[in-house]
Order: structure tokens, then C-alpha cells, then sequence
């Protein structure tokens, strides 16, 4: 009984997360800031959804957790990815940004309408 | 133009689709369907009745569908072949956080991609989708190591060996039983809920993956590598 | 409200995603962002597939047709014109 309360409060928590990651989605000023949020939040939520799964059902433990393993290890190099290519096509930074450290990469700019 | 008639391309197939809902989705199985839910199991010993139906009851279909995937591929392979002559603009190689995270999930998902099309018969799955996954683990080198070319030679071998294995299969069942790729009187059907039981159903799924796998691999590796002409690079 | 009819109010806004994408991959001009929405159409159909109870069929539309159908969608797009209809 009591490891089924602790996996739906960690479920929750990890709900929670994934929700604060969609909200930063939509209220980030810039492309930059939205994929930090949009990806360290969904991780996390990600992870503790799978935990707190595999601790209500522990028959299932083994296989979440390489899930969990898998998802915490592909979300930051594909959103790495996704920002260095933004920033090497030369997607416009947040006025309010204080320090860029690529700005000596060349942009490749290409003329694109619509 | 062309939007208007798209628009109304899809309200008109989306309305069809609609309309046919009550005859697609019957309530109450028919005679054929009602033999399959009854017999599957007996028949075949594995537990995931539809990899039975799509290699034992409808294993001919199968094989056709193997057959127009090799041909697609092979036509397309034809078509974007390598020219000597053109030029091609180096893009950007990637980072070094994508070339190590890339090289060090390979061999992960080739793991699991076999896992899926050898316990085909027993959990969800088969050879289509663990081709599929071997693919884009395929996929992921491919776009981490710019010049890396995958050994052609070995990967035509790898799908023509199994594509032969299967029709082998399929004439073993029609020497053993009088039936082309016949399942019961071939191999043992085994204790059910095992990996090696089933009869011949784990076997043609293992030649179906590696073959699916090994095509939509060199699939990908020509439309990366085509020779660019005109405009984009 | 029970769990099951917040399944049919998830089931619903699933199918509300697949029609808006599929209107705009047929509208948009931009070959790349159609593309993009091709493969949400695809992602969101392997959705409902589970939950018509046929896990092969959704995993298969997962890795094809929101994995690999996509990608080669875009190496054809990178070889070709981006834009559609630039000289119409």
C-alpha cells in the first residue's frame, strides 16, 4: 500500500513537470530559451513518470527504467543538435540577451519566403 | 489552386471514411475471423495472434509485400545512383556531443530491433518493425559522420540471402506438408510462451527483419549520399 | 467523471490534431514545415492506433511513418526547391 502512494506522488511531481515544460514552451521569449525549458523540464518529468511507474507496478521496474536510462540520454543531444543548427542558420536572439558565446561562427544564411 | 482542391480532397475522403465507419468495424466476428480467434492458438503455438495470421494464414501476402519492398528500393536505388562528374557541397559535420552520443547508441538499438523481430511471436511486433528500428539506428550514423559510407556489397548480400531464405521456407512447407509455407507439419510447434516454439513463424520473422533492416538501410545511405544537382545543395 | 470518459475527451483531442495537421501540410507553402506536420499526422495516428487496441500497427506507424518517412521527405525537400510554387 505505501509504495503505491510514493509512485502516484512521484507521478504527480513528474506531471507537474512535464506541465511547467509545455508552459515555458509557450512563454519563452526566444527559440534559445524555448528549447532549454521544453527540454531539461520534459526530461525530468519524463523520468520521474517512469520511476514512479515502475515503483507502483515493480514487475515492470527493469524495463521503465531503461526507458528512463534511454530518454535521459537522447533529449539533450537532440535538442544540442536542434540549437547549434538554429544558431548556425542565424535564428535572431531575445533583446535582452547579455552574453553570446558563437558569435565569432559565420551564420549560413539562406533566402527563404513564406 | 492547388490548395482549394487539397481542401477539399480531404473533406471529401474524411466524409467517405466517415460513412464506412459501421461496415469497417463490425460487432460481431464473421465466419472466417471467427476461425482465427478460435484456432489460432492450436494452429500455431505462438502467442500473438497477429504475427500468426500475417505469416501463417496470410503468409502469401507477406511474401508479396517483402517483394514490392525490395523493388521500391531497388528502383529508387537505380535512379539516385552515384554520377561522377558532379559535385557535392560539404555540409556542416556535426558536433562531437552528436558524433559520440550517435556511435554510442548504435549498438543499443540494434539490440533492441532484434529483440523485437525474434520474439515476434510472442509479444507485439515482428520483422517489419524491427527492420524499421534498425534503420534509423542505421540512420543515426548516418547523419553523425558525414563521410562514412556503409559497405553496400555486404548489406545486398545480407537482404538477397534472406529474401531467398524465405521463398526456402516457404518450399521446405510445400516438400514436408503439400502446402507453400505451411506451418504444422514443418518444425515442432512447441511449448507455447517460449522463444523457440511456433514452428516456422520465429525463423521467417528473423530472415523478414534482417532483410527489411539491410534495405531500408541502403535506402537511406543513397538518398543521403545522392549526387546534388540544381538547386539546394 | 471517470477514467473513461477522460479517455474519449483525450481520444477526441487526438483526432482534432490529426485533422488540423493534416489541413496544414496540404495548405502550407513552405515544404519543410509541411513535412514537419506530415510527420505529427503520422505520430498522433500511431496514438490512436493503441488505443484501438493494436499495438503492431501502432509501433510500425511509429518507426515509419513518424521516423523514417519523414526524414526521407526531408533529404527529397533539401534536394529540391524549399518553397512551393515559386515560380507560379
Amino acid at each position: 500500500m505505501i509504495h503505491n502512494i510514493i509512485g502516484a506522488v512521484l507521478v504527480l511531481i513528474g506531471a507537474l513537470f512535464l506541465f511547467l515544460g509545455a508552459l515555458g514552451i509557450v512563454r519563452m521569449p526566444d527559440l534559445y530559451n524555448r528549447m532549454q525549458t521544453g527540454t531539461k523540464a520534459t526530461t525530468l518529468g519524463n523520468v520521474l513518470t517512469m520511476i514512479g511507474l515502475g515503483i507502483m507496478h515493480p514487475a515492470w521496474l527493469p524495463k521503465l527504467l531503461l526507458i528512463a536510462f534511454f530518454v535521459l540520454f537522447t533529449n539533450p543531444i537532440s535538442s544540442h543538435a536542434l540549437a547549434r543548427a538554429a544558431h548556425r542558420v542565424g535564428v535572431p536572439m531575445t533583446p535582452l540577451t547579455v552574453k553570446d558565446t558563437l558569435k565569432d561562427k559565420k551564420p549560413v544564411v539562406k533566402e527563404v519566403e513564406v | 489552386m492547388k490548395q482549394i482542391i487539397s481542401m477539399i480532397a480531404i473533406v471529401t475522403v474524411g466524409f467517405v471514411l466517415w460513412q464506412l465507419v459501421p461496415i469497417a468495424m463490425p460487432t460481431a466476428l464473421g465466419p472466417v475471423t471467427h476461425h482465427y480467434v478460435a484456432d489460432g492458438l492450436k494452429d500455431n503455438g505462438g502467442s500473438n495472434l497477429v504475427t500468426s495470421i500475417v505469416v501463417n494464414y496470410r503468409g502469401f501476402d507477406t511474401l508479396g509485400e517483402v517483394t514490392v519492398l525490395f523493388l521500391s528500393v531497388s528502383g529508387a536505388a537505380f535512379v539516385l545512383r552515384r554520377r561522377s562528374g558532379l559535385e557535392v557541397t560539404e555540409p556542416v559535420p556535426a558536433s562531437e556531443i552528436v558524433q559520440t552520443g550517435a556511435r554510442a547508441l548504435f549498438a543499443p538499438i540494434v539490440v533492441f530491433g532484434a529483440y523485437i523481430f525474434v520474439h515476434g511471436h510472442l509479444t507485439p511486433g515482428g520483422g517489419f518493425q524491427g527492420g524499421a528500428v534498425i534503420a534509423s539506428g542505421v540512420l543515426l550514423l548516418l547523419l553523425a559522420d558525414r563521410d562514412r559510407s556503409l559497405p553496400h556489397g555486404s548489406l545486398s548480400w545480407i537482404e538477397s540471402l534472406s529474401g531467398l531464405g524465405f521463398v526456402l521456407a516457404g518450399l521446405a512447407g510445400l516438400i514436408v506438408t503439400g502446402s507453400f509455407l505451411a506451418n504444422k507439419g514443418v518444425l515442432p510447434l512447441g511449448q507455447w510462451n517460449r522463444v523457440v516454439s511456433a514452428g516456422i513463424i520465429p525463423i521467417i520473422y528473423i530472415l523478414i527483419g534482417l532483410k527489411v533492416g539491410s534495405e531500408l538501410s541502403v535506402l537511406l545511405d543513397v538518398m543521403v549520399h545522392a549526387a546534388g544537382d540544381g538547386e539546394g545543395n | 467523471m471517470n477514467i473513461v470518459t477522460w479517455l474519449n475527451l483525450v481520444d477526441l483531442l487526438v483526432c482534432l490534431v490529426v485533422i488540423i495537421s493534416a489541413v496544414g501540410a496540404a495548405v502550407h507553402r513552405n515544404l519543410l514545415a509541411a513535412t514537419v506536420f506530415a510527420g505529427v499526422v503520422s505520430l498522433a495516428i500511431s496514438f490512436l492506433f493503441l488505443r484501438l487496441a493494436a499495438p503492431d500497427v501502432a509501433m510500425t506507424e511509429a518507426a515509419i511513418g513518424a521516423g523514417l518517412s519523414t526524414v526521407i521527405f526531408l533529404i527529397a525537400v533539401r534536394r529540391t526547391e524549399e518553397v512551393e510554387g515559386k515560380d507560379q
